[in-house]
């Protein structure tokens, strides 16, 4: 820094440094560019449509009844309101096949939320989603505060029942982590802008009153 | 009064230089969230957002970068007064079409609950910013900077 700037064109360093920084940023960038992208080759659950964004599907083989697709993340609040608000309904939806409804476990608000989209996705090989899902909102932590380990996910699993050592195993090694990645590619390529997001037959709802509130939400689903 | 320039330009090179890279800084390793944040100005086509939103980030680090060393100070100030520019011409048509986003400069992004968007305060330090580039891109001297070469011959160019 303290060097006297020589006379002349002595640039070798600037250029050097500018030589070096377009380079890291380069060998920084494409590998994440590639990365990015869909990994069709990724391991995914039995209950997962590619077709359908790489979603988890119930009822996919309805016909005549609504579609609706939810994007979430295991870590927004405002999904855990969601949860709290609409997870019964849509529990009996699913149990009544009134509607066919796909989650799409997002992680975009950190690394707690691919362990806990992980830890879905192995939960639904179970059979097991639902409960853990309403489980993993019931608890939800501050976001990123280190309360989601695979341990914990474990222990969360276990407390809904699913005791499988196919479970442990699955989150533990972070078996549908290709899978986390090709949701979240899924719905960059759909737009979905904020979780949570629902679109019912195709037609994104808009935010406001109708996400929280059980009548609404119900009129918007029946409407369709 | 040419020494007081010199160090005006220092000035100007670590607030931009610096303000590029603590935004990349806070974004490169939220790649979804800042693909979001492009989407979600509806500017660009959903692929060519998603695009500029893992790209950005690297390259607001890069221009930092180079701000702060002062190397290549005409060509990065331009750049960095280009993206600004771009920044000012997206948050401000948010605005004028009423739509209810998160600015996501520094991280984050994304729609937000109607009536809770923030407009003017990004807006005005983008057109702060947008003025220090444009002085750098102008009268690229200053103190500590790894450029030695008066850059007359850039200026002759007229880029």
């Amino acid at each position: 820094m303290s060097s006297k700037p020589k006379p002349g064109k002595d640039n070798f360093t600037r250029n050097l440094v500018i030589g070096v920084v377009v380079g890291v940023v380069l060998i920084m960038l494409v590998p994440t560019l590639i990365s990015n992208r869909t990994d069709t080759s990724a391991k995914i659950p039995a209950s997962v449509s590619a077709e359908r964004g790489y979603g988890i599907v119930f009822n996919g083989e309805l016909t005549g009844v609504p579609v609706l697709n939810i994007y979430e993340d295991f870590q927004c609040p405002a999904c855990g309101q969601f949860e709290i608000a609409q997870g019964d309904y849509l529990e009996s939806l699913i149990e009544e096949k009134k509607a066919t409804v796909v989650f799409h476990t997002l992680s975009f608000l950190g690394t707690e939320s691919v362990l806990a989209a992980n830890a879905a996705a192995c939960s639904a090989d179970e059979g097991k989603f639902l409960a853990l899902h309403k489980m993993l909102y019931q608890t939800q932590p501050r976001e990123n505060s280190g309360a989601w380990t695979n341990e914990s996910l474990v222990a969360a699993g276990e407390s809904v029942g699913i005791t499988s050592e196919s479970y442990k195993k699955c989150v533990n090694n972070g078996e549908y982590a290709g899978w986390v990645n090709n949701v979240s590619a899924s719905a960059a390529q759909e737009d979905v802008n904020s979780t949570p997001t629902v679109f019912i037959n195709g037609k994104e709802l808009k935010r406001g009153n109708e996400y929280y509130d059980r009548a609404l939400f119900k009129a918007a689903v029946e409407r369709g | 009064m040419k020494e007081l320039q010199l160090w005006f330009g220092l000035l100007a090179r670590l607030v931009l230089g610096g303000v590029l890279l603590l935004a990349g800084y806070l974004k490169f390793d939220e790649l979804d969230k800042s693909q979001m944040a492009v989407r979600a100005y509806e500017m660009l086509p959903v692929p060519l957002a998603n695009f500029i939103g893992i790209v950005l980030p690297f390259f607001e680090i890069g221009m930092g970068l180079l701000l702060i060393l002062g190397a290549g100070i005409r060509y990065s100030a331009a750049l960095g007064a280009l993206l600004m520019a771009v920044f000012v011409i997206g948050i401000s048509q948010a605005w004028a079409r009423g739509l209810s986003i998160d600015c996501g400069c520094f991280g984050g992004g994304g729609q937000v609950e109607p009536g809770t968007a923030n407009y003017l305060t990004p807006l005005l330090r983008d057109i702060g910013l947008l003025a220090l580039g444009i002085y750098l891109f102008r009268f690229p001297q200053s103190k500590f900077a790894l450029d030695k070469k008066p850059q007359s011959a850039d200026i002759e160019k007229g880029i």
